[in-house]
């Protein structure tokens, strides 16, 4: 058998499978992943179908005001607030603007993001100084003083927070992304497009993106995660989201702190929430970062 | 055959050398192609040999404007390259194609490879959808890939096949020019000889000039028509392959070729062989007078280390930049070392 008929049958056997596919796949072989995909889609569920799991309302006062808030029973699962609200219920809705606030930190994040690091590696030179050097002077502040210094400059409100913390995240992305760029554009295929003439932007957003932003990908996922635990923290310390009857899991944990002794459900519920969640998304964008990751696999 | 397609004048490409993150001061240059001057002929192959660092992929770079020259001039097909902007160069782009040496790298890892021999032709918009199809097709027959390969990806080739479709993309625009950077070199020996093939094969049908660049002298001596040596920069030889081959006038061309072993234990035996010491010298300093005077074994105590030889004609179309090339073809000048001639052949 000649090497072009050898090469022809073995091409008869492959299966033509695209590298996000094989991602998928490979993906789906992760028993962490799919546990973190599972946790976060319950997650998801739970905040879609908020009033049909939840028994009450998340303002509802269904045991009337208690000093000592009754405990987990088997009609209120995770015992009531002392405002007699039932705590499950609270923890339910609660998903709702975790997980929206995560989304939307992230993709104001990612999205400013994405388009200074591109900006700046691609087109390099001064632009890539200047955008870089504004990036380093960002991340020389503490990411948790400066969204607390954005919420006051913004005001209280839960898109302002949600915007807070997403700024802060940019130089984070942008940083990613430029050096993941800078990687491509110096590849034979970037050149290979020049040769044939494809346009800069276009060589830009058809072929580099596509390639370097996998790393980028899975530093959303991770920053979701993040994300929910500084709006939780943003809320323990005073500056959450303004509306006081909003059930946000970090405002349960910082109203209720003080109750540690006397009625731990309180905390105890909200933070494993929270922490549940985070897992769950951690778990994900590690299993992304195996799945995307070209060197394993052929 | 004797109309010009290219040709290069006193080619300059410097890359500046920066220190300083913020507020770069340039300290310095990596003269990676000074003063290069040749010219391309319709329909032949010049094959553009040196070791690595000679400036001899940039010159191919530097000719499709993939890499700006600092200096000279490069004309195709009587169009000054160098002057073109934005749409009109990459209407010249049509014109003029390249071929890579890694044929992994040079394919984006997500496009399929209909994607990817097609794109040429979306990009000018010669072609869409049916008639695209039809195309590709076309394409992948011409350079000996199945019709199906269409919907694979690069990573389900042998690298072999890859040169193929790096190949069909190269001549998807019908191009009159193509700079093949080492299209070979990162292949399997088994499957070079394919390759050149289809190479000579897609020069014949399509009317191609070539410009083959590589390091393996063995290899351009059969491909090309004539040979351009390089060393660090600058062109030191310039002739007909039998030419170059059979009568290198150039020091540095018969370290080159004396490199390549002959398949006759007898003439192995006996036949000059000259060994050059040490490496390349760095193109951010390069030596004064002769570039080659450092390493050279003929080197002479006038001349060598203090005047650039100019590229002359010594016979018609053999152009040569050694100050003594006559006396050491001559054999009134011998190499230096000692242990590096078995016996001169002069």
């Amino acid at each position: 058998m000649s090497i072009a008929q050898a090469e022809a049958t073995e091409l008869a056997i492959e299966r033509p499978v695209s590298l996000s596919r094989t991602a998928l796949v490979r993906l789906r072989r992760n028993p962490a992943a799919i546990a973190g995909a599972v946790i976060v889609g319950l997650f998801l569920l739970m905040a879609v179908a908020a009033p049909l799991i939840a028994p009450y309302g998340p303002n509802e006062s269904v045991g009337g005001l208690a000093s000592t808030p009754p405990g987990p029973s088997a009609q209120f699962w995770f015992g009531l607030d002392e405002q007699g609200r039932d705590l499950f219920s609270r923890i339910v809705f609660g998903a709702r603007l975790s997980l929206l606030v995560g989304f939307v930190a992230v993709l104001v994040g990612l999205s400013l993001g994405l388009l200074l690091g591109a900006l700046a590696g691609w087109t390099g030179g001064r632009t890539d100084a200047l955008v870089m050097r504004s990036m380093d002077l960002v991340l020389a502040i503490p990411p948790f003083l400066l969204a607390v210094g954005i919420v006051t400059l913004l005001g209280p409100g839960v898109l302002q927070v949600m915007v807070a913390i997403g700024l802060v995240t940019v130089p984070q992305f942008a940083r990613l992304l430029r050096g993941s760029v800078l990687a491509q554009k110096e590849s034979d295929y970037v050149l290979a497009g020049r040769a044939i003439g494809v346009p800069s932007w276009r060589l830009l957003l058809s072929h580099v993106l596509p390639n370097a932003i996998g790393p980028v990908i899975v530093l959303a996922t991770l920053t979701m995660a993040t994300a929910i635990i500084e709006v939780a923290a943003l809320s323990f310390i005073g500056l959450g989201p303004a509306d006081p009857s909003l059930p946000e899991w970090g405002r349960m944990l910082a109203e209720n702190a003080s109750r540690l002794q006397n009625a731990v459900h309180l905390v105890l519920f909200p933070g494993f929430a929270v922490v549940l969640l985070v897992l769950g998304i951690n778990l994900v964008g590690d299993g992304l970062r195996e799945a995307l990751d070209p060197k394993l696999g052929r | 055959m004797t109309a010009d397609l290219v040709v290069v004048e006193d080619l300059q490409v410097h890359f500046p050398i920066r220190t300083g993150a913020l507020l770069g001061r340039t300290t310095g240059a990596v003269r990676a192609v000074d003063g290069v001057s040749l010219s391309i002929r319709k329909g032949e192959t010049l094959g553009l040999v040196g070791e690595s660092g000679s400036g001899k992929t940039t010159t191919g770079r530097a000719l499709l404007r993939l890499v700006e020259p600092t200096g000279g001039r490069v004309t195709f097909d009587g169009v000054d390259v160098l002057a073109l902007r934005g749409e009109e160069l990459r209407k010249l782009r049509r014109r003029m194609q390249m071929v890579f040496q890694d044929p992994y790298s040079s394919l984006n890892p997500r496009r399929n490879v209909a994607n990817l021999v097609g794109e040429p032709l979306r990009v000018h918009g010669i072609a869409s959808g049916r008639a695209l199809d039809t195309r590709v097709t076309e394409l992948l027959d011409l350079v000996g890939l199945p019709r199906n390969a269409g919907a694979r990806y690069p990573h389900e080739f042998s690298g072999g096949q890859r040169q193929r479709i790096g190949l069909a993309r190269a001549v998807a625009l019908d191009p009159d020019l193509v700079v093949a950077d080492e299209p070979v070199s990162a292949l399997d020996v088994s499957i070079q000889a394919q390759i050149l093939n289809l190479l000579g094969d897609l020069q014949q049908r399509l009317d191609l000039t070539y410009l083959f660049i590589a390091h393996d002298l063995a290899v351009v001596r059969h491909v090309a028509d004539r040979i351009a040596v390089m060393y660090l920069g600058t062109i030191v030889e310039l002739a007909t392959a039998p030419a170059l081959v059979g009568r290198p006038l150039h020091p540095y061309s018969r370290a080159l070729l004396s490199a390549v072993p002959i398949p006759d234990p007898r003439v192995e035996a006996v036949r000059e062989r000259i060994i050059l010491r040490g490496d390349i010298p760095s193109p951010a300093a390069p030596p004064p007078g002769c570039r080659f005077h450092t390493r050279c074994p003929f080197r002479q105590a006038t001349r060598c280390d203090t005047e650039i030889p100019a590229l002359r004609e010594v016979r018609p179309g053999h152009t040569v930049a050694c100050h003594w090339a006559e006396e050491i073809e001559a054999g009134r000048i011998r190499p230096a070392q000692p242990a590096a001639a078995l016996a001169a052949d002069g």
